[in-house]
């Protein structure tokens, strides 16, 4: 019944990584937390930044930047921990995520929500609900589950150093 | 209702797993009076309770079972191999009475009613005697309020006259009770010389009545005066019940003329002392199951133990915080408190602990059975023997053992043990020995389960691994790399595919069961010695006592259970080593610096602290910055995130709410043991 109730509604909660601007729909998001101190887990990847103490639970973090192949930045003031709840081989695990900052709740209707171009894309459709313009702006709507529940770093992008030298090869695909 | 029904079936499937372990040892001691106790009330037991909940088949199913066992107990039937056999086989039919409730199935409807008629067999070898033993067990039960009385009645010649009819009088003394009557004759003149007016007979009575003296003087009131009367108390219980007792006093009254009171007292103290021996075994029984009861304890359920861990390990947490904000803030006599209630959480949190323990006993009985049926099934003659069934482990993790386990003892006795002639030829016993064993060893519970079989020949299994180009020829494998390939998938040692085993479950499957719950199986083997298969599982303490030490200001726990002691050496001992050991106390250790490890750069300290801890057989020592102090870690899960990094097997949070990374002391030197020596190559 909750679930359904949760799906239902049209909220985002959009969050910047560097300039490109991201939304992760309401219902998987729990808890925005300030930066806190994580304990590091040695020999982990890079991008398991470590555990925190949520409240009582070892709650693990990731670093967003690092898992969607961005490059590595310095927290500020604004770097939030947004605390998610990812369905992960049909169990509902909690993670962490640092993002540089978080922006707004927006209503986003689901006619408002269009499909990613098939073509020139730079993303990895299988990680994207879709795209949607709000006030001259795109905002990438993610897959959240997709996104963080499988362990290497997701690269978000089709093939980074590939689409940034070269666009023609992505075309002609 | 229907979870009074489950209560139930979990309580007989308890019950029945109890009377097949004692079946076992009663098949090793045919002879011991109290495992044939335990079986017929473990039998009482369930029949009660199944007729209780409405199982009406199985309530008569077992009533026939104890019956037998009833027989077997008062000594009216011998207890030999082929009653064990039924009975075991009677188990097994009930145990599938409780799972499945069909029963309409034909199969089972002839497995039940063959069953039947076996048991009625043993029961009655001749029919007819079938209700005897039963009507003999509800006298035994009126016992205690019966007396028995002698009765001497011996009318007055002119009894006749005033129209009494002696044989009215002894019907109305057999109404009183049981009673048992002896008609004396002997006063009775020739024919020619009878008065037939004239009563010439006199009877001794016994009278087994819960009736007193008064009422059988009653019964005489009439003829009191004129006619001899003897009424004697003999005893405060019902000794007609005793059959020896009948048939001593019969033999007497054949014998003699009259029995007389006197005789009858010998007799019957003799019998009152059977009887209080018997009452006092019965009484001696009752009290050992009472005892059992008590010791059987209460159930409770899971999610309620589950929920009282956490609250224990919240508890736990808090406590820490506490002590914490006791040595910030030196507040008078608050020192004391905070150690006090560091005491209790402590005792608490041992006491819930142990509650989600039980011993692995019952998982041993199950394979007493397996072991009897198989070497049975396969004709060879094996010794189980299990080791140390009182150690405890988790609930789940013993559930989770069962299958590998099993499928391990099948192993040892198709392909381990060899048969009796080849046994002999090699100069072993005929019969083949298991040795099921489980101890403690620091944190971890070790399972072994060695046989003293063929043994795996590591020539045969590196053949098979080429041959199935699981390894190239050429490769050179020790004799233990050799021996690991039997947890590979799709490898099966054995060269025919029996009944029992080899049916597609491998060890490499063996080997993902143990790990599932977190433990370690190891195989060792010497070709016409055996094998020994060694599992070693953690306790899963969700609470563990841990050393808190720090590592460039990160605190970790190291499990206490694993630490054998600590040392603080000097800096330059350690980074001058060249070949990374260490003496201590006279001793060469090797060691490694977690700093290093963790490619953290060197400490400033010019004392290391050198926690040695076991591993395996030797100790290896661990370079940490400090060395903080005892804790109680509640190890929380790292979550899904970290299931591959399994070098630290939880979190824990400190009082001071940041987060201490707890090592799995086993893993990490295994793991950089691993690199040092890819390293030195």
């Amino acid at each position: 019944m909750e679930q359904e109730k949760t799906s239902k509604i049209n909220s985002y909660l959009t969050f910047k990584l560097g300039d490109e601007e991201f939304a992760a729909h309401v219902g998987k998001v729990l808890n925005i937390l300030e930066m806190t101190k994580i304990t590091t887990v040695p020999k982990a990847p890079d991008y398991l930044k470590g555990v925190i103490n949520l409240r009582g639970a070892v709650l693990p973090v990731i670093d967003a930047r690092i898992k969607f192949g961005m490059p590595e930045a310095e927290y500020t003031t604004n770097t939030c921990i947004i605390v998610l709840d990812i369905d992960l081989d049909g169990d509902s695990v909690h993670v962490g995520a640092i993002v540089d900052s978080v922006q707004a709740v927006l209503e986003i209707d689901n006619n408002q929500i269009m499909p990613l171009p098939t073509l020139g894309s730079r993303y990895k459709s299988e990680f994207i609900i879709g795209m949607a313009k709000i006030d001259e702006k795109f905002i990438i709507i993610l897959n959240m589950d997709a996104v963080f529940s499988i362990d290497e770093i997701t690269n978000l992008k089709v093939n980074a150093e590939m689409n940034a030298d070269n666009v023609n090869v992505e075309k002609i695909d | 209702m229907d979870s009074f029904k489950k209560k139930f079936i979990e309580e007989a499937s308890e019950l029945i797993d109890k009377l097949e372990v004692t079946l076992l040892e009663l098949e090793k001691n045919p002879d011991d009076p109290a495992q044939i106790q335990q079986v017929f009330r473990v039998m009482h037991t369930l029949k009660g309770n199944s007729s209780m909940f409405g199982f009406d088949l199985i309530d008569k199913f077992t009533h026939n079972l104890e019956t037998v066992y009833d027989l077997i107990r008062s000594n009216q039937l011998q207890l030999t191999p082929q009653v064990l056999n039924v009975t075991l086989s009677s188990v097994d039919h009930l145990k599938a009475m409780l799972d499945e409730g069909n029963y309409e199935d034909p199969d089972f409807l002839t497995t039940h009613n063959g069953l039947i008629a076996k048991i009625n067999q043993l029961i009655n070898p001749n029919k007819g005697e079938q209700d005897k033993p039963q009507t003999n067990s509800v006298e035994f039960k009126s016992d205690s309020v019966v007396h028995t009385y002698y009765v001497m009645f011996e009318p007055q010649s002119n009894i006749f006259r005033n129209g009494t009819n002696p044989f009215y009088l002894l019907d109305e003394l057999s109404m009183l009770g049981q009673t048992k009557v002896f008609a004396h004759f002997n006063r009775v003149p020739l024919f020619d010389k009878i008065n037939p007016e004239q009563c010439y007979v006199y009877w001794e009575v016994i009278v087994a009545s819960e009736q007193g003296v008064g009422a059988i003087n009653d019964v005489f009131i009439f003829v009191e005066t004129d006619s001899k009367l003897e009424i004697q108390k003999v005893a405060d219980i019902n000794l007609l019940s005793d059959p020896k007792f009948v048939d001593e006093v019969t033999q007497l009254a054949n014998v003699q003329k009259d029995i007389g009171y006197v005789t009858i007292q010998r007799v019957a103290n003799q019998a009152i002392a059977r009887h209080n021996k018997q009452k006092s075994e019965v009484v001696k029984r009752e009290r050992i199951g009472f005892k059992d009861k008590s010791a059987a304890s209460i159930r409770v359920s899971s999610d309620k133990l589950d929920g009282l861990m956490n609250l224990v390990s919240e508890l736990v947490t808090t406590q820490a915080r506490l002590s914490l904000f006791a040595e910030e803030n030196s507040v008078p006599g608050l020192g004391p408190i905070v150690e006090n209630v560091q005491k209790l959480s402590r005792q608490l949190r041992d006491i819930a602990f142990s509650i989600v323990l039980i011993p692995i006993e019952n998982l041993f009985g199950r394979f007493q059975r397996l072991v009897r049926d198989l070497s049975m099934e396969l004709k060879k003659e094996v010794e189980f023997i299990t080791e140390g069934a009182d150690t405890e482990l988790d609930k789940t993790i013993i559930e989770n053992l069962s299958d590998p386990l099993m499928h391990i003892i099948r192993n040892s006795l198709d392909h381990g043990i060899e048969e009796a002639s080849v046994r002999l030829s090699q100069g072993k016993s005929t019969k083949g020995k298991i040795v099921l064993k489980a101890y403690y060893s620091g944190a971890s519970v070790i399972i072994q389960i060695s046989d003293d079989g063929a043994g795996i020949d590591p020539e045969i299994i590196r053949e098979k691994a080429i041959l199935k180009g699981i390894i190239p020829p050429e490769r050179k494998l020790s004799k233990k790399e050799i021996l690991d390939l039997i947890f590979l998938p799709g490898f099966s040692t054995a060269k025919k595919v029996t009944d029992v085993s080899g049916r597609g479950v491998g060890m490499d499957v063996v080997k993902k069961k143990i790990s599932e719950i977190r433990g370690e199986v190891e195989v060792d083997s010497e070709v016409g010695l055996g094998t020994t298969i060694t599992i070693k599982l953690p306790l899963t303490l969700s609470i563990i006592d841990g050393l808190l030490v720090s590592i460039n200001k990160a605190a970790y726990v190291i499990p206490l259970a694993a630490i054998d002691k600590i040392y603080a050496v000097e800096k330059e001992k350690i980074y001058s080593s060249y070949n990374n050991l260490v003496t201590l106390d006279g001793k060469q250790i090797p060691f490694f610096s977690l700093r290093k490890e963790f490619h953290l750069d060197a400490s400033d300290e010019e004392l290391e602290q050198v926690v040695v801890v076991n591993f395996e057989d030797n100790s290896v020592g661990m370079v940490v910055d400090f060395v903080i102090g005892e804790y109680q870690a509640v190890l929380k899960p790292l979550g899904k995130h970290y299931k591959t990094h399994d070098i630290f097997s939880g979190a824990t949070i400190l009082g001071d709410g940041t987060v201490a990374l707890v090592m799995d002391t086993n893993k990490i030197i295994k793991l950089f043991a691993k690199i040092q020596t890819i390293n030195v190559k």
